[in-house]
């Protein structure tokens, strides 16, 4: 079974990288392993993903219900970003 | 919210009576000089459909819990304050235009605490009023024009005391229905585009001005109201053949009209200030201050732009690792950042009003708007600079796709091997187009005088700059009893 990983965005003012772009990137890196959409109220996740543009950002988006947070704040995050996919423990 | 197709459609069924260059103008949606600036607004709407920019494009809204566009929002925090400014950035940097619709969403702010105060104090019932207009602008996501200019005709006198009593909007006709309203509001941007115009005073107000202390909403093509479309500089280009380079910016951009109110009806249910003279000013100075924080966002976006073509623009021409090429640039950045620093300063520091929602750091929203007044006008300098004399020089776009000269102009105005001269050609063409040409009127004109002129900033300055506790400050360090 697949990991289900939701996707917020921070808003875009002015970000560093391309944040589409790297969505994509992690999104196909992983899709052997792990689900991503954007969240949807009520659900629960095993971990939500958060695409920010700069360092500038604080927002942890406490609303969505997941296990854990992963960031990723600049382009050079994004192997990590997909390590740190694959190693979440699914709770059961 | 609606989507960018619904809003469009949505214009279609307005019936503007809108005026430009002498004629009337029945389709303002496709007419070619008018479109870009709804390409603009409509980005707005776009953005929010975007998971990418929802961060920001969008908000709860405090009536209604529902998502609604951030345009439409009532500030509830200095948090909403700051992505308010990051919203008008990114839309900048989209646009490289004025994208209009942040005038509504300032004045809906400061309507919505100033009627509250009114109504504490004299037990009137405007801001039921006002939120019956929010609540629908907030379920059907209404464009909205804030109209506040008037055309003021002798500087030095009060409204009432005006040679033709028209020259400021005022009550002409009262009736147990509601009021009917004469006169003009100049400047108008994004009136074409917009579904409602929410009507403000335009100064302080004194005993004897109560038919101008009048403020309202109502739709924007209200029988009675006609539109003189403002021309800009370059503007017939976009009728030219070829109208794609030589535009510089060919989707976006942005306008201004007149706005002529002749003996309109406004319902007794849309009136949010009728008379009480002593609350003009407070209108004025919130709606003032929230358009002066809107221009730390917006112009640091178009100036990411323009810093942008710049940059290319001296790559394209094999200059760009001169040291004096690399510090213009730098401090074209610097200048430019030192606007969003301001603009997130006074966002940062403001406050809770009496009515619950959230009003910025009045004095430096007045230093930020100051800055603005000069900072653009400095970076487009550098631009222009850095951008050398074919940005001015350019042969046309016919000339270009012309079969005896294209061969000429592609290889004398050729830069750097490796970039096709039709590309320096557009970026050049931007960079005039945002510094001379129609968006220049948003860079530059209008970050002078819009939210107010660089005088009334400094009048805010000293108002708000406590002098009295500088001086003390002084006088302790000095031991000066």
């Amino acid at each position: 079974m697949k990991k289900k990983i939701a996707v917020k965005f921070c808003g875009g003012c002015n970000p560093g990288y391309d944040r589409g772009a790297a969505y994509q990137e992690i999104r196909s890196a992983t899709a052997d392993f792990a689900e991503l959409s954007l969240p949807t109220g009520g659900e629960h996740y095993d971990a939500l993903l958060i695409i920010r543009g700069c360092t500038g950002c604080p927002y942890l988006y406490e609303e969505i219900d997941a296990d854990a947070r992963i960031l990723c704040v600049k382009r050079d995050d994004i192997p990590e970003v997909i390590e740190n996919i694959r190693n979440i423990e699914v709770k059961e | 919210m609606m989507t960018k197709d619904q809003y469009i459609e949505s214009l279609r069924k307005l019936n503007l009576n809108l005026w430009m260059f002498g004629k009337k103008i029945e389709n303002p949606v496709d007419d070619p000089v008018i479109r870009p600036s709804l390409n603009s607004f409509a980005a707005t709407y776009e953005l929010a459909e975007d998971p990418q920019y929802e961060d920001l494009m969008t908000a709860t809204s405090h009536l209604s819990g529902k998502k609604i566009n951030r345009f439409t929002h009532i500030h509830q925090s200095t948090d909403d304050l700051i992505k308010k400014v990051k919203m008008q950035r990114l839309l900048g940097q989209k646009t490289a235009a004025c994208f209009q619709r942040c005038v509504g969403m300032d004045a809906m702010n400061a309507v919505f605490s100033s009627t509250f105060e009114i109504d504490a104090a004299r037990g009137t019932q405007y801001h039921q009023n006002f939120l019956n207009f929010l609540r629908r602008v907030q379920d059907e996501d209404l464009a909205v024009d804030g109209a506040m200019t008037d055309v003021k005709g002798d500087r030095s006198l009060a409204p009432s005391k005006q040679a033709d009593p028209d020259l400021f909007l005022h009550v002409v006709e009262r009736t147990p229905e509601g009021v009917y309203v004469t006169g003009a509001k100049a400047h108008q941007t994004g009136f074409v585009n917009s579904h409602e115009v929410l009507v403000m005073p335009t100064i302080s107000m004194r005993e004897g001005d109560e038919d101008y202390a009048i403020a309202f909403a109502i739709p924007t093509d209200s029988k009675g109201i006609t539109l003189i479309y403002g021309r800009q500089s370059c503007d017939t280009r976009k009728l030219e053949e070829y109208n794609d380079i030589d535009v510089g910016n060919k989707v976006y951009g942005g306008h201004e009209v007149l706005v002529i109110f002749d003996h309109v009806f406004v319902p007794n249910d849309c009136i949010f200030l009728n008379g009480e003279v002593e609350f003009a000013g407070m209108i004025v100075e919130r709606f003032a201050g929230y358009h002066r924080q809107s221009y730390g966002g917006c112009k640091v976006g178009v100036g990411d732009v323009l810093i942008g073509a710049t940059a290319l623009s001296v790559e394209m021409a094999g200059a760009a690792k001169a040291s004096h090429v690399k510090d213009k640039l730098i401090e074209m950045v610097h200048l430019n950042e030192t606007l969003y620093c301001c603009g997130i300063a006074c966002s940062s520091q403001g406050s809770k009003t009496k009515s619950g929602n959230y009003i910025i750091d009045l004095l430096l929203a007045n230093v930020c708007k100051q800055n603005v007044t000069r900072f653009p006008y400095d970076i487009a300098r550098l631009a222009q600079d850095l951008a050398g004399g074919a940005m001015v020089t350019l042969p046309s776009e016919a000339d270009f796709r012309h079969p005896e000269l294209h061969a000429y102009i592609d290889k004398y105005f050729k830069g750097v091997a490796s970039v096709s001269t039709e590309d320096r050609m557009r970026v050049l063409r931007l960079i005039e187009n945002m510094t001379m040409g129609t968006a220049a009127v948003g860079y530059l004109p209008e970050s002078m005088h819009g939210a107010g002129s660089p005088q009334a900033q400094r009048i805010m300055i000293s108002r708000q700059c406590n002098m009295e506790m500088k001086k003390e400050l002084a006088k302790k360090i000095a031991r000066i009893d």
